[in-house]
């Protein structure tokens, strides 16, 4: 997958980290928003058996959007950890945000019950596997 | 869309009972369901088994999938009132046109949501296929209590419509009008001075075509169970129930009974 155009127009910086290096810690506060420009980057869950691989994201995809759309509170809901060295464009949150909080309220409810759905369905899947353990 | 351009249809309020079926995976539909009152259970099939995936209460969405999936896709879950609900029905067409409007990378963010959501739900189907096995040995049957079929509504209307009956010569043409329509059956009425010189009799096949939209065309095969004569004059109502659907037909009737 390649990088939508109309999303490098919002990279306002790059970063680079190195195999396993942490770019989202869950449970701490944060609302960057980062788009994958080369590279993979795993979504692990905490559980009481360690940090537990769920899902990898590559090339295009985004990372740390649940935070910022979920409308609850813009606490992670998972790690994001390099998997390989990788290069993330950061994205620029005011504009994403002030584009973000001017559409109307049917539409944030919609995509943000769908975060909520994935936060849920992450959730659910990670206590399973735990619990298969 | 499968309404006609420039009217949106009202938010309309549903009751539903325990058990019943709101939304059925692989059926379509274009519905987007608010929870008012009550707790919606989602549902995927796998294999004979029905696995619960999420719980949702007052205040939250059932059904926004398949709107982000641009309804072409059949629905990808079911969902079930465990208890009596009240749901707001929305109509895609209320949302569509902000939602073309939406800067793209909201859109890609949304998208990419629906994707990991279908993908992580997967998982935990196959995920509490592994723990039912570990458990017992053997899957769990689909829970019997509940109503595999879709609780549908019945939708008034006055849709123009021509008829002939099945075995009859393929230009004849009669016409009716229907009056209310459902996935099982409709009715229709009829001026009998119309008819030339044929009669209706229950348990008659027929043939007739309508149009659920100005450009679609639909055509059904349905059987006369009720015949019953209206006040005003020559005119008489017909009782029906389908025999054949075409799948195209089928599911263009599904998107036309969506409240």
């Amino acid at each position: 997958m390649t990088v939508n155009s109309q999303v490098l127009g919002y990279v306002v910086s790059e970063e680079s980290y190195s195999d396993k290096a942490v770019i989202v810690k869950e449970g701490s506060v944060g609302d960057w928003v980062y788009v994958i420009l080369k590279g993979r980057v795993k979504i692990k869950k905490q559980t009481s058996g360690g940090l537990l691989t769920i899902d990898t994201l590559s090339e295009g995809n985004f990372v740390g959007e649940m935070a910022m759309l979920k409308q609850s509170n813009s606490t992670r809901t998972a790690w994001a950890v390099a998997d390989g060295p990788v290069v993330l464009g950061v994205l620029d949150s005011v504009r994403l945000l002030q584009e973000w909080e001017s559409q109307p309220a049917r539409i944030k409810k919609l995509i943000s019950n769908l975060i909520q759905n994935l936060e849920r369905s992450t959730q659910k899947a990670a206590d399973m596997i735990e619990a298969l353990r | 869309m499968t309404k006609a351009k420039g009217k949106i249809p009202p938010v309309v309020t549903l009751n539903y009972s325990k058990g019943d079926l709101i939304i059925k995976e692989g059926d379509y539909g274009i519905s987007i369901y608010e929870i008012i009152s009550g707790k919606v259970g989602i549902f995927v099939k796998s294999g004979g088994t029905e696995t619960s995936v999420a719980v949702l209460g007052p205040g939250m969405i059932v059904g926004e999938m398949a709107f982000i999936a641009g309804n072409t896709r059949p629905r990808s879950a079911s969902a079930r009132a465990l208890e009596n609900c009240c749901l707001a029905v929305w109509h895609p067409a209320m949302l569509l046109d902000d939602y073309k409007k939406m800067p793209d990378i909201l859109r890609l963010i949304t998208g990419q949501a629906l994707k990991l959501i279908v993908r992580m739900n997967k998982r935990v189907v196959e995920l509490s296929l592994k723990q039912e096995l570990s458990k017992d040995g053997q899957t769990r049957e689909l829970s019997d209590q509940w109503t595999e079929e879709r609780k549908f509504f019945r939708k008034m209307v006055r849709l123009e419509c021509v008829f002939r009956p099945v075995n009859s010569p393929k230009n004849l043409k009669f016409l009716a009008q229907i009056r209310d329509i459902s996935k099982g059956g409709l009715q229709m009425t009829v001026k009998t001075s119309g008819l030339l010189n044929y009669t209706l009799d229950s348990g008659d096949e027929l043939f007739i075509s309508t149009y659920f939209t100005s450009d679609q065309k639909v055509n059904m095969t349905a059987k006369i169970v009720r015949i019953q004569k209206e006040k005003t004059g020559d005119t008489i109502s017909l009782g029906m129930v389908f025999t054949h659907l075409d799948p195209d037909d089928r599911r263009r009737l599904g998107f036309f009974l969506m409240p």
